[in-house]
């Protein structure tokens, strides 16, 4: 009994192991920052869409519409690659001398001094801007939909009393505008942690990529098979995580939804 | 309430309208409106839905923009550019500075409903006007004590009887040091036993010698509370006096038709 304890505990905490339980953090990191930049860019690409001026209403309206359509994975795997080899043709024509280009043999970079190494951290940031850019598109529609569900007198008496464009988005329409933007908001939160379970498309070592590794069957030359098929033990462990992570959202939610439907929520109910 | 205000030597104007016409689309509410409210003065507009009064009020701080014809407040003409429905306001600051001089009330309250009671009449003196938050929030709670609610600085508006969130929105305009009140309908959206104790507050402002214009459907409180009552009919002022000219000795027929109406309405 006791050595059936210390054995799994000793195989639950092997080396592999801990760098799965580690690589939680980049699920984790990338739903946050992830979520957070598509509140900015739906934020953004709403009040854009609101703009007296046209090309800034054109460009929302494009974003929300074209962005929403195209599927996160393909513009996971398009908006990173895109952006380094963008970047490694900017440093390019800064760098690259004639006769390094003529030597370089591989058809890209240019030339070796402008190859831009990416390591998992970029990775990632890119992977949350990715998320934070489709996701965004979604966030724009519904925070589009709240700003327009706020009533007009608000913001006439907003007006009325002296406040600039400026006082009147910030102070009154936004600030009224969660709690018609929330419900549709926490389903676009959903979305984004379902989808960083894609992380690992980009070589990004993530919990998934794990559960794979180490669910496979594990045969080593010395001891011979040392476990079969496991796979579906360790996407059990990641399915009761999302669930956990869903759970904990719908309760934090609910707290934000309190907080932001102050005098709000009541008025709605009578 | 039948008894009248004795007349007022008149002061210098502090709302003066000069030939205002506005259309919407196709229809033509205003055609061609003048009137001056001195300072002290209490006027009220009155006349049948769609007669233009509360578009006149609204033309007072921009909310809506006249086609034609100009807006001085305290003798300063509101600038405006573009011609006849593309006109609007030219200088942002300007009407900033103006707004934040006229206190409104409106018919359905439009009391920020995501703040509380002293929020709201704190808001527009802390971020408009840039004044100090411990003397504006004195000020706020006697305000709220004046209009008879300053037990409910902390609840929000949604907690609130209609009476009592129109009276909190009358604190609002006060806080402000407004030179002129305008009032849109302010009881038009209560219920008769709620409709006195916001009446009642407005006749306190009245006898203070605030000025005021007032639009409203209620003849007997226009009689008693006003100083002028001009009578619109299809855009234009068809009769305009004192209260008795007006109730008493009514010259336009129209007016005599409207006023029938109105007191077997």
């Amino acid at each position: 009994m006791i050595d059936d304890i210390a054995f799994w505990f000793g195989y639950l905490t092997n080396g592999k192991h801990l760098t799965w339980y580690a690589s939680f953090q980049f699920t984790i990191f990338a739903a946050l920052m992830g979520g957070t930049l598509a509140v900015v860019f739906g934020l953004a690409g709403a009040t854009m869409k609101n703009s007296r001026f046209f090309p800034l209403r054109l460009l929302g309206t494009i974003y929300s519409s074209i962005v929403r359509g195209v599927p996160d994975v393909l513009f996971f795997l398009f908006f990173p690659l895109a952006f380094e080899q963008g970047v490694e043709w900017l440093i390019s024509t800064q760098v690259c001398s004639p006769a390094a280009i003529a030597a370089q043999t591989a058809a890209w970079p240019p030339c070796k001094e402008a190859n831009w190494f990416l390591g998992t951290t970029e990775y990632l940031i890119l992977a949350s801007v990715s998320l934070g850019l489709v996701y965004g598109a979604f966030a724009s529609n519904v925070i589009h939909g709240a700003l327009r569900s706020v009533p007009a007198g608000q913001l006439e008496a907003a007006r009325a009393y002296g406040m600039s464009p400026r006082q009147v988005l910030w102070r009154i329409h936004i600030r009224q505008m969660w709690v018609y933007a929330l419900p549709g908001l926490s389903n676009v939160w959903m979305l984004i942690i379902k989808a960083t379970s894609l992380l690992s498309l980009l070589q990004i070592a993530d919990i998934v990529l794990w559960a794979d590794r180490l669910g496979a069957p594990n045969f080593l030359p010395a001891v011979g098979l040392v476990h079969e098929d496991w796979r579906w033990r360790y996407y059990l462990v990641l399915f009761v995580f999302y669930i956990l992570v869903t759970w904990l959202s719908e309760r934090a939610f609910e707290a934000i939804m309190r907080r932001a439907g102050r005098g709000m929520l009541s008025e709605a109910r009578t | 309430m039948q008894e009248e205000k004795p007349p007022k030597a008149g002061g210098s104007p502090v709302v003066e309208l000069r030939d205002l016409h506005k259309s919407f689309g196709a229809l033509e509410v205003l055609k061609g409106v003048s009137f001056t409210a001195r300072e002290g003065e209490v006027i009220s507009l009155i006349g049948s839905s769609g007669s233009g009064k509360s578009t006149l009020l609204r033309c007072i701080n921009m909310l809506e923009v006249p086609d034609r014809g100009d807006v001085l407040i305290d003798g300063e003409t509101i600038k405006l550019r573009g011609e006849g429905q593309g006109r609007q306001v030219a200088d942002e600051a300007q009407i900033r500075r103006i707004r934040s001089e006229l206190g409104m009330v409106f018919q359905s309250f439009n009391l920020w409903a995501h703040m509380t009671v002293l929020q709201n009449v704190m808001e527009a003196p802390l971020v408009v006007q840039g004044r100090q938050r411990a003397e504006v929030e004195a000020e706020a709670r006697a305000m709220l004590d004046k209009v008879g609610i300053g037990t409910k600085c902390d609840a929000y508006p949604s907690q609130l009887s209609g009476g009592q969130q129109q009276r909190a929105a009358i604190a609002r305009a006060l806080c402000i040091n407004p030179r002129v009140m305008l009032f849109d309908e302010p009881t038009s959206a209560l219920d008769p036993e709620l409709e006195v104790e916001v009446l009642r507050v407005i006749k306190v402002l009245a006898d203070e010698g605030r000025s005021m214009v007032l639009v409203t459907h209620d003849m007997e409180f226009a009689r008693s509370v006003s100083d002028k009552v001009i009578f619109l009919h299809h855009g234009l002022i068809e009769e305009q006096g004192t209260p008795g000219e007006v109730f008493s000795a009514t010259k336009s027929a129209r007016l005599k038709q409207f006023l029938n109406a109105a007191s077997h309405g």
